[in-house]
């Protein structure tokens, strides 16, 4: 079986891997950045006391963790054209692991800020602190050492999501995979490529977390 | 310690061999011993092979295997795969027959063999009932997008008919175009014609109509997948087809599940 593995083939279709590699790439920096905002913003309406803009967080939060992602791209995909919105096939896959993403990085920021002993937020009201000075000061320092390593394992999880994408004819690395497969029969080597770059990506992020967990853990000390 | 080493890497080495080993039958005299013939199918491929309202395997290909089966006198085990898993499952010896609606290429051949072709189909161009297109030119334009299913001979007959439209792949079945072509993302969509009349009708009535003339220099062949080295299944295949040709079981086969649709009713 392993003398069977074609490496030529894999050479011989490598510009069409790099430009799947290319596109995951593209399409992770983008939705990442998105739902990093979107999981900012669905976080502080999940922790504000209105009414109005906490339900609706809570709503969106649990929707989204209680369906996979692979209905949420179909349904983004084929569902919404029927109600009249018809979005091309990269920004729905960019939408929809914004959304998705989002939802998670939401709970991961609200985790990281009931990390907060709930004492020093008292001894921030005692020496006169407001709302904003109390976040600002005591708070968000602490949960971003916190919130960092799960926000960068979410990254990494998304980046592998994004391989669900090949579904709605998105030209990304695993369609690359696929496309060697139809075409020669050679799921070995087309997977062991698309995972080798998967792993690439994976092991510069992981990189990324362990360095910026060093960096935050030294800022912590001082 | 280096003793243990070698042994349990020994071990190891003759453990993958042993299942390797266990897998790699499948030649006819091992399907009449084991009392089993193993078919690969895709599943959700009507009318080839699909599951129906009961929960039972049903179809063309299906009927031809159960036949091959009974003549063979052993169980037909029927394994449902992706289109992706089919190779690796007749690769791996999971499965003997692949039996799916595949068009044998050269580029495929040089992986598994294929039996001689069982029908042929032919691909078309099919778009909204609404839309203007009528000739392949009015489709064959940069701002026209076509649908089609990714490695399927649909791909490839698009790419060299319709050079200037934009191409876009999906997976899945021909269910996948059609819903596709309806959601507005493609303007028209190139399959065989056959996957396309049978999933018409799980969609709206005169929602989707066909292009008046076909693609492609003459007809699409779709044929059965054995491995290289199972030349005498290869030859048992292409005997039963010629068998069932002569005493009228093939033709009761493709009226039924091909040329009509009554078998919507039953199943």
């Amino acid at each position: 079986m392993l003398a069977d593995f074609n490496l030529r083939v894999i050479l011989e279709y490598l510009p069409l891997f790099l430009a799947g590699l290319r596109s995951t790439f593209f399409i992770s920096i983008v939705s990442i950045g998105l739902a990093i905002a979107t999981g900012i913003l669905a976080c502080a309406c999940r922790i504000s006391g209105i009414r109005l803009i906490k339900y609706p967080a809570i709503a969106y939060i649990e929707i989204i963790r209680s369906t996979p992602l692979l209905v949420q791209i179909y349904f983004l995909y084929f569902g919404l054209p029927t109600l009249g919105i018809r979005v091309p096939e990269i920004q729905t896959g960019i939408l929809a692991l914004m959304l998705n993403s989002g939802a998670y990085i939401a709970e991961i920021i609200r985790a990281g800020i009931n990390s907060v002993e709930p004492g020093q937020i008292e001894a921030g009201v005692s020496s006169g602190l407001n709302y904003v000075q109390r976040m600002r000061f005591i708070i968000l320092p602490q949960a971003l050492g916190v919130t960092v390593p799960p926000l960068l394992g979410q990254a990494i999880v998304l980046v592998k999501d994004s391989a669900l994408l090949s579904l709605i004819s998105v030209a990304e690395l695993t369609r690359a995979g696929q496309t060697l497969t139809s075409d020669r029969f050679m799921p070995s080597e087309a997977f062991f490529t698309v995972a080798f770059f998967y792993m690439c990506i994976y092991f510069c992020l992981k990189a990324l977390a362990d360095w910026s967990q060093r960096k935050l853990i030294f800022r912590e000390a001082y | 310690m280096k003793l243990k080493k070698c042994l349990s890497a020994f071990f190891a080495l003759s453990l993958v061999m042993f299942f390797t080993g266990i897998g790699f039958a499948g030649t006819l005299t091992d399907i009449v011993n084991r009392g089993e013939l193993r078919v690969a199918v895709q599943s959700g491929a009507a009318p080839y092979a699909f599951v129906d309202k009961n929960g039972d395997h049903a179809g063309s290909m299906i009927d031809f295997a159960k036949g091959m089966a009974e003549e063979m006198g052993v169980k037909l085990v029927i394994l449902d795969f992706d289109w992706d898993g089919l190779i690796p499952a007749l690769l791996s010896g999971k499965a003997d027959i692949l039996a799916a609606d595949m068009t044998p290429t050269l580029k495929r051949a040089l992986k598994i063999s294929f039996t001689d072709p069982w029908i042929y189909v032919q691909p078309c161009i099919f778009t909204k009932t609404g839309a203007s297109f009528q000739t392949l030119e009015d489709v064959n334009k940069p701002e026209v997008t076509v649908g089609v299913l990714l490695g399927s001979t649909g791909e490839n007959i698009a790419k060299q008919y319709l050079p200037k439209a934009t191409i876009k792949s999906y997976k899945g079945g021909g269910r996948m175009i059609v819903q596709a072509l309806i959601a507005g993302h493609v303007d028209a969509g190139v399959n065989d014609d056959l996957a396309v009349l049978t999933v018409l009708p799980d969609f709206p009535p005169n929602s989707i109509r066909l292009l008046d003339k076909r693609l492609g220099q003459g007809k699409d062949s779709l044929a059965f997948g054995v491995r290289h080295e199972s030349v005498n299944l290869w030859q048992w295949i292409n005997l039963y087809f010629e068998t069932i040709r002569e005493n009228g079981t093939y033709d009761k086969n493709i009226d039924y599940w091909l040329k009509g649709v009554d078998w919507k009713k039953d199943h």
